[in-house]
Order: C-alpha cells, then structure tokens, then sequence
C-alpha cells in the first residue's frame, strides 16, 4: 500500500503538471479538492483518466467518483480492492 | 467615424524583444535557423500558477498578450474579446491526436481537446477578465486577424465602447516539418537578419501574439487610427493596383501622401512577384519590410500592425532592427502595409497619426 501511494502522488504531479510539488508535500489523507492540493473540476477528469490508462479502472459512476478522489489514501485504496488478490 | 479605430493599447509577444522595454533599443534577435520562435517573458506575473500549470504555449503567450494590451490601454474591461489564429493551439492538437493513437481512442486527458479548439485563447481572456459579452475568433488563414479587424471595426461603429482585438500563431517542430513538404520553407538555413539577401523558394516560419484595445474615439493615449482595411482573395497583379488605387481615393488620399509602406516580403522567389509589382505602385515611398522580425505565419500582418502603431507614436523607425537599411524616414503619419499569405490572402491597411478633433 505505501509503494502504491508512492506511485500515485509522483503520477498525480506528472499528470496535473503541479510543478512546484513534491510527491513527500502531498500527505496521504489532506483533500484533493478545494483546501490541499486545490484542485479543479478538470483535475478529476484527469485524474479518472489517469486511473484508466495507469490501472487499467473506469470509474462509470460520478458520485463514486467523488469518494475515490477524495484523497490519495481513498485512492490507493480503491485501487488495491479492484486489483485481483 | 465608421470604418475607422484608434489603437488605445497594445501589446506583443513575438521572436524579437516586444513584450517588455524599450522598442528602439531593443537589439535584433537573430541567427535562430529558419523557425523562428518567441522570446517568452514571465508569464506568472500575469497568470495565477494554478491555471498556468494547465496551459500550453500558444495560451500563456495569448492570454498574457491580452491582459497586457488591456493594462496597457488603462481602459475598463472591453466590450467584445474578437481575434483571428490561423492554426489554434497546436500543441494541444498534437497531443491530442497523439493520444488518440497511444490509447486507441480510449482514456484520453479531456485538457488538450479543450485548449485545442481554437477559441480557448478567447475563453480564457473572458474568464480572466469577467467579460460576458461578445465573443469571436477568426480562423481564416491570411485573413483571420483580418476578420477580426473588420468585425471589431462593425462592433465600434456599432457603439461598443471598445473590443479586445488580437491574433495568435505558434509554430511547432511537427508543423514546421509538414509545412516543409510543401516547400513553405527555405532548404537551406537562413539568417533572419539576412532574409531578404536570400531571394529563393519557401521563406522562415514564425509565431507571435499580438493585441489591441481599439476605440471609436480617439484619446491623448492614442497609438494611431487605424483609417481603412481591405482585403482580397488571390487578385491578379492589375487587380491590386486598382484595388490599391481605390482604396486609398476612399481616403481622398493617393500614394504620394504614405510616408512609409510596411511591407510583408519575405524572400520567397515564389511569391516575391506581388511585391515588385507592388513597388512600381509607390516608386518614391519609403520602404520597410517586417518579416525578418517575425518569421511568416497566417497572423503576422498583427505584427505589422503593432509594429506601424508603434512607429507612428514615436515617430521613429527602430532602426537597429534594420541592419541592412541605410535611411529612414523623417516624418511618418501615414503608413500603409501590405501583406499577403502565400499568394491567396492579400491585406491593406492604412495607419495614421490620430489626431484629436479640437486639440
């Protein structure tokens, strides 16, 4: 789970170009939106689509969305319970 | 008065020095091979860093120039946003097509489909500036600025208190290569500066953003007035004398009241036959060509416009930008430029000193 989140923040500021973070300033649980990182409506369509072309996950539901994106511990979560055991 | 404007503010981000300093000591860039690209200024002190990190050149370059000519016109914010680009954002366009091939058509980043259209430049100035009003870019090739000139000239006669014009172009090395298949370029690398010594196929490539905030009336602030604007679509050589003999008796003027041609020459043997027929029309005016400056692109005649603005208003030619010339005009309140793009969209335009009813 640690390496995963690892992973995660460094794909985040790839993907959002957030040029003047480093992957040990995002902390694991702080909002993704609004206060924390104060990321965009735009942000989490990246960030769905960072998930499909990274994990291999389409998140069809806006609304379970929402949750998954709340922080970087929601997301790493969501993607360790849809990668097989 | 209807069919003219006064530039109130302007601004520019181009391949010479032009966003920031003094414009007539600002040296001559050159010897950067035959793309020629901008010089970029620090686009943070104008745009937020949490929108900036989102944007790709042409938009930073485009916004910022806006939002300049805004400061610069110490004007409220305009009553129309109306540009022209010939090409969008193509980094955006390349980007997205490259995604659509790397991930088949699955899972692609919605930013660069967004900021490829071709009136993001034009959301982004609104968004910034709450502009809710009229909104329009121009996607004509040689005539997008064009357009955009002559629509914001309806809008101010209209009785829009003043419109937001401008134009923007970027050139990439994908661009650059695709247009060279088509022989849009010299083969062999030319100096900028030299550019005019090199009469041969193809000419350099270019980008810039330029902008203005035009006005019905014209203020102490002014530039100059922009006094007529024509436009036409692959004329024959007899054409464009006429046109350009009728053009200026719309004025009551004739060639012998220019004091200086802008001209868009640009060592293109191909082309280059418009202007030596175009000479013959103004024999004894002085002459200044400016695509060594700016490189050839659909919207450079945006270039000239800032550049003849600024001219007119110093009554100076920046003369360490014309290495090869060896005399300059004294008096300049008249200028007229003539461009063309490729052969197919040829542009008048007629600049003069804005004089003020009354002063």
């Amino acid at each position: 789970m640690e390496e995963l989140k690892k992973k995660l923040k460094v794909q985040i500021i790839e993907a959002l170009n957030l040029q003047d973070t480093k992957p040990e300033d995002i902390d694991d649980n702080a909002p993704l939106f609004g206060e924390g990182l104060g990321l965009d409506s735009i942000d989490s369509l990246e960030l769905m689509v960072l998930l499909e072309r990274h994990y291999q996950i389409k998140v069809e539901d806006p609304r379970e969305g929402r949750k998954i994106l709340q922080s970087v511990q929601s997301m790493a979560e969501f993607i360790q319970s849809k990668q097989p055991a | 008065m209807k069919g003219k404007c006064y530039i109130q503010g302007a601004a520019a981000i181009t391949p010479q020095h032009t966003f920031e300093g003094d414009l007539l000591s600002s040296p001559l860039v050159s010897g950067a091979g035959n793309m020629l690209s901008i010089v970029e200024p620090d686009y943070k002190a104008f745009i937020p860093a949490n929108s900036l990190r989102r944007m790709t050149r042409l938009l930073k370059m485009g916004l910022t120039t806006a939002l300049k000519a805004i400061q610069d016109s110490q004007l409220s914010t305009p009553g129309a946003i109306v540009t022209g680009t010939g090409k969008g954002s193509l980094q955006d366009t390349e980007r997205f097509i490259k995604d659509i091939r790397q991930y088949e058509e699955k899972a692609l980043n919605p930013t660069p489909f967004i900021q490829s259209t071709y009136n993001a430049v034009n959301g982004m100035i609104a968004v910034q500036q709450q502009v809710t009003t009229y909104n329009n870019t121009f996607v004509h090739r040689g005539f997008s600025f064009e357009s955009a000139l002559q629509d914001s000239l309806l809008l101010l006669a209209e009785g829009v208190s003043h419109t937001l014009t401008g134009a923007f172009d970027e050139i990439s090395a994908e661009h650059f290569y695709i247009k060279s298949r088509i022989g849009h370029w010299k083969t062999a690398t030319v100096n900028n500066a030299e550019l005019y010594h090199h009469l041969s196929p193809g000419t350099i490539s270019g980008e810039g953003a330029s902008f203005f905030v035009l006005a019905a009336a014209p203020t102490v602030n002014s530039y100059a007035c922009i006094a007529g604007l024509k436009m036409l679509y692959k004329p024959s050589p007899a054409t464009l004398t006429a046109a350009l003999s009728a053009f200026l008796a719309e004025q009551q003027l004739t060639v012998d009241d220019i004091d200086l041609v802008l001209s868009g020459r640009n060592g293109d043997s191909n082309f280059e036959h418009y202007y030596t027929h175009m000479d013959a029309s103004w024999p004894s005016v002085p002459q200044l060509p400016f695509k060594h400056l700016c490189g050839e692109y659909e919207t450079a005649g945006a270039f000239a416009l800032w550049l003849g603005a600024h001219i007119i208003r110093a009554q100076q030619v920046p003369q360490q930008w014309y290495p090869f010339q060896h005399s300059f005009p004294g008096r300049i309140n008249r200028i007229l430029l003539y461009n063309h793009f490729f052969g197919d969209q040829h542009v008048f335009i007629l600049l003069e000193h804005a004089v003020i009813p009354g002063a």
